[in-house]
């Protein structure tokens, strides 16, 4: 595979939790405008590589860069400034916020930075735009009528759409989403797919998606990784790894790991 | 060498009784994953009641003590495991809110029954002393340090062997499941609670006579188990032994050389917080024992006043204000310091209720703003606004000083480092030429020397522009986002802003707005004292704002009108009760948080009345559910609709 320049490239990652190696030489990427998915069973190390994608673990080896610049060591605030928002597996909201603010803070956030200046004062024009893209990304998500609503009363379906909103507003090029789907029922999992396929489609947004449930990866992805015990142990589109041996023993565990990738 | 030799054993006795304390203390936050930082006022009681019986009514020592530790204890710690049951899905803030409420009542209660001096106990252990290498050393010390080194151990063994420790350590993390083996979490609890008093009290009754009783001083004193808890990362009962020992030997080793060097003399009492301070400061992020983080509560949103009503509200509040200081005659000193408190009470409310952090040394802020404005006003010469500019702008890099623990710890543990470093500063810093000199009082003119009536005009004044500052803070980019880190933390740095300048900020705005009220204060009194601004006020403070409702503006008023005014229209016997009455209404509203809030409850009143006058079909008056049901049932959007439809409506 051709490197990527536009997208994120994560390259033999390593992540070590004292003695015991959590995610070994990971490398793939995750282009912009297409969905990219990342899977295997329960602790894989899926969430793992992807905290250490965004900064929350450091890795001890390899390397992961954005649109061409070197992120393995940048502060977590850095991702949201060259364009990566993400969510959480266990949902990270503002619950005492309404579902407007928390939306709101997408770009808010993004705006007021690191510096004390622009934490302090914001200017008009920014003030615009956040409300804009508040309305716009509320109006996607189907969150209009919820505006005003606390965003610690909602369902957790609810919630999901608020924190993909609120990622949303950031403007990223692209979006990592831990477990989007965990929590939720067979019915809005599909409508949470079709909603990110649409993202995708008319703004042309990237997604790299962590999951362990297969039925929304293979619905919504371009290409699938798919992960266990660390390791990466089988890439392509998800009609290939729906049909491959390997990806099939993993998840069913009838066999001990393979060595080979 | 040898020379110190006299001073180690007297520091390895007393360091052993903080030891005991901090054993204590880290026993019963480790089950219940409450601080309390009543730990040194349960112990306070247990001296007392030892000193009842045994020196004023000739009960035997040993029956002294065994009422003291096996009586007083349990019962104490029955009362605090029901405390602590009803804390457990609280705020850290209100945690601490709670027990800091607890010890004001102790305090309050020992100082109106035995009065705030100092009382000398004789030792009741045998004094006899025998030789060690040529340095005397007493029977009593032995005792002390014998007693320490067994209880350190037995609650190890306990912890490490048995059944009841294993649930013990369970019990913090998830009490459901450790019912599930069948052991009952409760019990568990009372049993950590009740063992954890009894150290406590037992301590108390070892340190009164090395000490005296005094309640302010043994109860601050016993607070030497923080540092004796922070050397055992508030986890580790034999190495919280060994810090108690370790502070006590530093202590009375550094009293050695500070007889030498007076300005030294604050030092040997602050070894502990030092120890603090530089442990919380140092210890790697999750190396300190953690309980699971709990989310801030549902602060109730009202929907706002009509605009009308405000506006006659606002116009009411200003035509009584202007005539405060022709109607209270000589009593108007006291309205002027209760402007102060306004602006005090609005720096403290930006960072605990905007920003969900915790600040006990926010007298210290203000002690740090009154004498810069004293130093500017007399020392430098400068015009009363330019003074008072000035100290706030002093007082702002002492607050990013404080943001430092900020950004590293949280809710307890920020708490504890900034009560450190407040009786740092006032141990250390008050007494010297930097602020109030060892004289303790430097002269603050007034505007002109200006009447107290335009004084007082002139405190409103800054009083308001402080409030306005605030509000723009609060509805502003900043206020969002610190909203936003109370709530969560780690979202907020996701979307790309930073925790820590926002949170630097907000310790700078409010160390500002401090620093204004110190000014103001000491100029309304002509002097600035460091009197009145001492880590006990810290305390005072945070529960009254704690107390006084959800809104930092509305909070603040009733919160200055509370703790300054209102003492002066009462009787002057109920003064002594003051501390008594806001640590018990801190801790009502802790343990009954979310489901009282009594201004909240006002405004549901008032409003319930509006509607009806204006006939709009209102279901139920919410004020009709009391203090209860006013958080819990919020208003349902309806009742908001314009009058004009529901009269329609209502019409036949």
């Amino acid at each position: 595979m051709s490197p990527v320049d536009n997208g994120l490239v994560v390259d033999g990652l390593e992540v070590r939790f004292g003695g015991l190696v959590a995610v070994n030489g990971l490398s793939l990427e995750a282009p912009i405008g297409r969905i990219t998915g990342l899977i295997g069973p329960n602790g894989a190390g899926k969430s793992t590589s992807f905290d250490a994608c965004f900064g929350f673990t450091r890795p001890s080896a390899g390397r992961v860069s954005f649109a061409g610049v070197d992120l393995t060591h940048a502060p977590v605030t850095s991702r949201a400034h060259l364009g990566i928002g993400r969510t959480f597996q266990r949902i990270e909201l503002f619950d005492n916020l309404s579902v407007h603010h928390n939306v709101a803070l997408g770009l808010e956030a993004k705006l007021a930075g690191r510096s004390p200046l622009t934490q302090l004062w914001a200017r008009r024009s920014e003030r615009i735009a956040v409300e804009e893209v508040t309305r716009e990304m509320m109006d996607l998500c189907h969150l209009t009528d919820l505006a005003d609503t606390r965003a610690g009363s909602l369902s957790t379906g609810q919630r999901r759409l608020v924190e993909l909103a609120r990622a949303l507003a950031g403007g990223h090029q692209l979006l990592l989403l831990d477990e989007p789907a965990s929590g939720l029922d067979a019915h809005e999992s599909r409508a949470f797919g079709q909603l990110l396929r649409r993202v995708v489609e008319t703004r042309g947004t990237g997604i790299l998606v962590v999951e362990h449930d297969m039925s929304l990866v293979s619905t919504i992805c371009d290409y699938v990784y798919v992960l266990d015990y660390g390791r990466l142990i089988y890439q392509g589109t998800p009609a290939e790894v729906l049909a491959s041996e390997t990806v099939r023993i993993a998840y069913l565990g009838t066999e001990p790991i393979p060595e080979e990738v | 060498m040898s020379d110190l030799l006299p001073f180690i054993v007297v520091g390895l006795a007393t360091g052993a009784v903080y030891g005991l304390a901090g054993v204590g203390l880290v026993l019963t936050y480790r089950t219940s994953g409450v601080f309390n930082f009543s730990h040194g006022a349960i112990a306070s009681a247990g001296a007392y009641l030892f000193y009842e019986l045994h020196n004023k009514h000739g009960v035997p020592w040993p029956l002294a003590v065994f009422v003291g530790v096996f009586l007083l204890g349990p019962a104490m710690g029955v009362v605090l495991e029901l405390i602590g049951r009803r804390l457990s899905g609280t705020t850290a803030a209100l945690r601490v809110v709670a027990t800091v409420g607890l010890l004001l009542i102790v305090l309050g209660v020992a100082t109106i029954i035995y009065g705030p001096a100092t009382i000398t106990l004789p030792q009741f252990l045998p004094t006899k002393t025998f030789k060690v290498t040529g340095v005397n050393v007493g029977y009593d010390q032995v005792i002390l340090v014998a007693v320490g080194i067994a209880v350190s151990i037995g609650l190890t063994v306990i912890l490490r062997k048995t059944r009841l420790g294993m649930a013990m350590r369970g019990v913090v993390d998830d009490p459901a499941l450790l019912e599930l083996t069948g052991l009952n979490a409760t019990g568990v609890r009372r049993s950590a609670w009740i063992i954890g008093s009894m150290v406590a009290s037992a301590s108390g009754i070892l340190l009164a006579p090395v000490l005296g009783l005094d309640p302010l001083l043994l109860t601050l004193l016993v607070v030497q188990a923080f540092g004796a808890a922070a050397v055992g990362r508030f986890r580790n009962v034999g190495l919280t032994f060994v810090g108690g020992l370790g502070v006590g030997i530093a202590a009375a080793v550094s009293q050695r050389y500070a007889t030498d060097f007076p300005s030294l003399l604050g030092f040997p009492p602050s070894v502990p917080f030092f120890v603090l301070f530089a442990i919380l400061l140092a210890a790697k992020k999750g190396s300190l024992f953690e309980v699971g983080e709990v989310r801030r509560q549902d602060r109730g949103h009202l929907t706002p006043l009509p605009t009308a009503w405000r506006r006659v509200a606002l116009l009411a509040a200003a035509g009584a204000v202007a005539l405060i200081p022709f109607v209270v005659g000589a009593k108007l000193q006291v309205w002027i310091s209760g402007a102060a408190y306004v602006v005090i009470f609005l720096s403290l409310g930006l960072l605990v209720k905007t920003a969900g952090q915790v600040s006990l040394c926010h007298a210290a802020f203000v002690a740090v703003g009154a004498s810069t404005f004293s130093h500017l006003r007399v020392g430098a010469h400068l015009p009363w606004p330019v003074a008072l500019l000035g100290a706030a702008l002093v007082t702002v890099p002492v607050g990013a000083i404080v943001a430092i623990p900020a950004i590293r710890l949280s809710g307890v543990y920020l708490a504890l480092a900034t009560f450190g470093f407040g009786i740092l500063l006032e141990r250390m810093v008050y007494r010297t030429f930097l602020m109030y000199g060892s004289e303790g009082n430097l002269l603050a003119p007034r505007p002109g020397g200006v009447s107290d009536k335009v004084y007082f005009f002139v405190a409103v004044g800054v009083a308001v522009l402080a409030a306005l500052l605030t509000r723009k803070i609060q509805r502003g980019r900043l206020g969002r986002l610190l909203e936003a880190v109370a709530d969560s933390p780690k979202a907020l740095t996701s979307l790309g802003a930073s925790v820590t300048t926002a949170l630097v900020l907000v310790f700078c705005a409010s160390a500002f707005l401090a620093g204004v009220a110190g000014g103001l204060l000491a100029s309304g009194a002509g002097t600035a004292g460091s009197s009145g601004l001492g880590a006990f006020q810290s305390l005072l403070w945070l529960t009254v704002i704690a107390m006084a409702g959800t809104r930092v503006l509305s909070s603040s008023v009733i919160a200055a009108v509370l703790l300054a005014v209102l003492p002066i229209y009462l009787p002057a016997s109920l003064t002594d009760w003051q501390p008594v009455f806001f640590g018990g209404a801190a801790l009502a509203t802790a343990l009954f948080a979310g489901r009282i809030d009594w201004t909240g409850w006002l405004r549901n009143e008032v409003e319930a009345r509006a509607d009806r006058t204006r006939r709009s079909p209102t279901l139920a008056r919410r004020g009709d559910l009391g203090w209860t049901g006013s958080m819990s049932r919020r208003r349902t959007p309806t009742v908001g609709a314009p009058a004009a439809t529901s009269l329609v409506e209502v019409a036949p």
